[in-house]
């Protein structure tokens, strides 16, 4: 293909009472992504055109989009995979749209914000005035760390069909960090964020559509995540969890190593003591 | 009532369904006779197994439809008291249901 | 200057209960979840329908046998098959639902390594089973109880 369609969704607040689509041709180059295509619509067509991106590689979740019908990142889709030269690009539904294909994620981070997405030690004295390190090994971190590589981008929460008609549902991404946190054996704040899942709008909303880990461009899977934090309500209801051991701390270390002499510098600098 | 109670009693009345909704239909369809018949009614009706298991295909298949449908309508967003009056609408209408259907075959024992 | 000083509130965007039965360009658990809804909302329309045709005992023989010949239309037929499709539908997904949401057939976390594989491709061999079973035994009742008229 050595031309591309782009069919770019535009909304001006200012001017517009409603999104319309606006038509772009532009050049294909071999290894091309959505997002260099509307830099490109951007830099040498219409530079009114709004739009989020940042790090250009797939890390920082801004630039998500529903692209041909699906969430995407558009960093991270390369043209040739679309198999198509026709694009079409959306705002993500089940945000609202601020401008152009820039949605407002205030309600993703407020939701997200509610499950305490940190860790709540068990031990605060510890917490606040650290006098070891926590000791895990592979298999505890294996437990938890898939569910930690979320870059917060949306794309799971635009892909779920309860949050497409529920506004108070929590969403698989702070879901899914719930169970990250609540599964990190150094954390013991598990009971307080089963309290804010297992509520009329919480967890038990999904029905296990799967669309979420389907749309997770950094192989996160929330449904993992969500199916296994109702399996640990409702072990903690029937009373069958395990009680958490408090994580282990590397001991002191018997002996302090004798400190190193710092090494002659070889260029003497001016004004400097020998 | 916590979420994951109901969410529990879910899961147990699916299963109740299962097994007691497919022996119904295996048990009425190879038994002899057309099921529908008048005699084959009326058979069933005096049995104290059938009367036990009809009472609890309607609790189980009762609770499990009507909490699937109040699952529906919490995500359509209504505000707190269209949830709670839906709420107790459903138990009311769930209670009326099991009260008629349980009726039919206590009258006809 | 009054009005470029007002915020402007961002325009809401969601999919509705739209958002339900699309399913774009997502997988087959998806539709999944379409089709549990509504087969959930069949066999419901359909439980209220049988209680009322119940109800019809309580008059006594002559009552019952006219409700009965009334539903032996062949339309009715029609529905009461796909009342037993929809049951079976409802069941076997939900007895996987159930499973999968209990955490179990979903397997265990693993650190992410591209291509990413997510639990629902990785079981998506337990859904073909699934969707072949649910096919057998709807055509197990077509052929034994709708064609030879049991």
């Amino acid at each position: 293909m050595e031309k591309l369609t782009f069919k770019v969704q535009r909304y001006d607040p200012d001017k517009d009472k409603k999104p319309y689509t606006q038509v772009f041709t532009i050049p294909f180059k071999h290894g091309m992504t959505v997002l260099d295509g509307l830099i490109y619509i951007k830099e040498n067509v219409d530079n009114t055109l709004s739009f989020r991106s940042s790090c250009r590689m797939g890390i920082c979740g801004s630039c998500g989009m529903l692209i041909n019908n699906l969430p995407m990142l558009a960093c991270h889709t390369p043209i040739e995979e679309l198999k198509k030269d026709t694009i079409t690009v959306r705002s993500l539904p089940n945000f609202p749209i601020v401008r152009d294909l820039v949605a407002d994620l205030s309600l993703l981070f407020e939701k997200h914000k509610s499950v305490k997405p940190y860790i709540i030690a068990p031990d605060m004295a510890e917490a606040e005035k650290p006098t070891a390190e926590f000791l895990q090994s592979q298999l505890q971190l294996e437990e938890f760390v898939q569910f930690a590589y979320c870059v917060k981008c949306g794309l799971c929460m635009a892909a779920c069909p309860t949050v497409a008609t529920d506004k108070h549902f929590l969403g698989p991404q702070p879901l899914a960090q719930a169970c990250r946190y609540s599964a990190d054996r150094r954390d013991g704040g598990a009971k307080q964020r089963f309290q804010q899942a297992d509520t009329p709008h919480g967890i038990w909303l999904c029905h296990l559509a799967g669309a979420c880990s389907e749309a997770c461009p950094k192989g996160v899977d929330p449904a993992l995540a969500i199916q296994l934090l109702k399996r640990a309500i409702i072990s903690d209801d029937l009373r069958l969890l395990k009680k958490r051991v408090p994580p282990s701390v590397a001991q002191p270390q018997a002996e302090k190593k004798p400190k190193v002499a710092v090494p002659e510098f070889t260029i003497k600098r001016p004004g400097a003591k020998s | 009532m916590r979420e994951s109670h109901l969410k529990i009693l879910q899961y147990i009345t699916a299963t109740g369904i299962f097994f007691l909704v497919g022996l119904h239909l295996i048990v009425s369809h190879l038994s002899s006779g057309e099921p529908t018949d008048w005699t084959s009614v009326a058979q069933r009706a005096t049995s104290a197994g059938w009367l036990a298991a009809y009472i609890l295909i309607l609790l189980f298949g009762i609770y499990h439809g009507m909490h699937g449908i109040r699952g529906l309508i919490l995500e359509l967003s209504l505000p707190n008291r269209a949830v709670k009056i839906m709420n107790w609408t459903i138990l009311f209408i769930g209670i009326a249901v099991f009260g008629y259907a349980v009726y039919i075959p206590i009258q006809a024992f | 200057m009054e009005a470029a000083s007002k915020e402007k509130v961002p325009l809401p965007n969601r999919l509705g209960i739209k958002g339900w039965a699309w399913a774009g360009r997502y997988k087959i658990e998806r539709y999944l979840y379409t089709l549990h809804r509504l087969t959930g909302f069949g066999l419901l329309a359909y439980v209220a329908l049988h209680l009322v045709a119940n109800g019809s005992r309580l008059w006594g023989q002559g009552s019952w046998e006219s409700t009965m010949n009334f539903l032996s239309n062949p339309g009715f037929k029609v529905g009461e098959y796909l009342v037993m499709v929809a049951f079976i539908i409802h069941a076997l997904n939900g007895g996987r639902l159930m499973l999968q949401h209990l955490g179990f057939t979903l397997g265990k976390p693993k650190p992410p390594v591209y291509p990413y594989v997510d639990s629902m491709r990785r079981r998506r061999p337990l859904v073909w089973v699934l969707l072949a079973l649910i096919t057998a035994l709807a055509i197990y009742v077509l052929v034994e109880f709708v064609i030879s008229g049991d």
